[in-house]
């Protein structure tokens, strides 16, 4: 499968046409408004349905990021990109999703996700979103922003508005987790695949 | 095993996962690649950061991305946009009773009424509830500590201080060094507060103790 549009390297290419864009978003204009959802649509569905167990209230919440662009793009300063800005606002909100999510819908859809990983031998990546679900929001969120969103630290820096220290930190200590959760999981796994054999 | 080119191996290996992403500056890049070259443990875990990666790509669309729908949106843009517009007449409405005095009155009296019920029925912002270090959290099962590191220590100055102990970051550390740590058995048979003590003798730890758990 084709990796998404990694959101940096993409954005960096369009960067001017994408202040162009929201400059006039801060003049109300609902034509480069439009134009922007469009652009970043994809992106942000991708972000937050990784990080939110639901996929309407991924859609919701993505509709409550561009309604705070549409109002607040006169406050955007230039200090950073255009995507750190919104992913920024995404990054946030997501945060706060995922506190308010209910523990009962996480643990269904944890469920759900076991039983489909237990029905076929598992594979990486089938291990490797299990292992991202027990990583902490902070940890999780710098993982996925740089492997799914292809963002610098310096970028996660800006959007989660903490030193660039702090991201290397939680990188150093989420790789670390991982390390040692991938293989744990598969041996769970093996266990239960072979148990059904 | 040669580590001594390009970059100190501490910070190569932090830089590491965008290397892989390919977002460093180019001087950035060059110093970690040279050490990547001649450094075993950072070539080992480029490929598995690689592997890393190429499963994000894998997973990336599980669902399918749904075709953006703005009906709702501009539904409360429209709404915005409304309210703003009847506030736009109110401001030109009291400009026009300012040309005419028995108007004015009438017009003050509306807006010290309009400004009342705003401040009546404004909604007030939800406030995040307050913790502080020790306040109760639900937690999966197991001990936990929670440890305020010094901030201006850098991720491998931080492992470097729980090396040794039964001892796993599981959150944080946030802006100001706040950290969850998990006590990963064996502890060799030390408590979660003969831990704490330990840690706190470490210099770079300000804070540690047992953490406080709630029923989840």
């Amino acid at each position: 499968m084709t990796p998404p549009e990694s959101g940096d390297k993409a954005v960096r290419q369009t960067a001017p046409g994408e202040r162009t864009l929201l400059e006039a978003v801060g003049r109300r204009d609902r034509r480069a408004f439009t134009e922007l959802y469009h652009r970043y649509h994809p992106r942000l569905h991708g972000y937050l349905r990784r990080f939110l167990a639901n996929g309407a209230l991924a859609e919701e919440v993505l509709d409550d990021v561009m309604f705070v662009v549409w109002k607040d793009a006169r406050k955007f300063r230039g200090d950073s990109a255009v995507s750190s800005w919104i992913f920024g606002i995404a990054y946030r909100k997501a945060m706060t999703a995922a506190r308010k999510e209910s523990r009962y819908e996480a643990q269904l859809d944890r469920g759900a996700e076991a039983e489909a990983v237990a029905d076929r031998p598992p594979r990486h990546r089938d291990l490797l979103r299990a292992a991202l679900r027990e990583l902490s929001p902070d940890h999780r969120q710098v993982v996925e922003l740089t492997y799914f969103s292809g963002f610098s630290y310096r970028e996660i820096a800006a959007i989660a508005d903490c030193p660039v220290n702090t991201v290397k930190t939680r990188m150093f200590h989420a790789r670390r987790r991982l390390k040692y959760l991938l293989p744990v999981l598969a041996g769970v796994d093996k266990e239960k695949t072979r148990e059904k054999g | 095993m040669k580590r001594d080119e390009g970059m100190p191996h501490a910070q190569a290996q932090e830089l590491l996962p965008w290397l892989v992403n390919d977002t460093l500056a180019a001087d950035e890049r060059r110093l970690v690649d040279a050490h990547a070259r001649s450094c075993v443990v950072c070539r080992r875990d480029l490929v598995e950061l690689e592997r890393l990666r190429e499963s994000f790509s894998e997973s990336a669309d599980p669902a399918g991305v749904p075709a953006p729908d703005m009906r709702r949106i501009n539904a409360r843009i429209d709404a915005l946009v409304e309210r703003d517009g009847r506030f736009g007449q109110l401001v030109a409405g009291l400009r026009d009773s300012l040309a005419r005095p028995w108007r004015l009155a009438f017009a003050a009296q509306s807006l010290l009424l309009v400004a009342l019920l705003t401040v009546l029925l404004w909604p007030q912002p939800a406030t995040d509830e307050y913790t502080t270090l020790t306040t109760p959290q639900a937690l999966p099962a197991g001990d936990y500590l929670r440890v305020v590191f010094d901030p201006d220590l850098d991720a491998a100055a931080t492992a470097r201080l729980i090396d040794g102990l039964a001892l796993a970051i599981v959150e944080g550390p946030s802006e100001r060094g706040v950290a969850l740590l998990r006590i990963t058995p064996p502890a060799g048979g030390e408590d979660a507060d003969a831990l704490a003590a330990r840690l706190l003798g470490r210099p770079g730890v300000l804070f540690a103790q047992p953490a406080a758990t709630a029923e989840p």
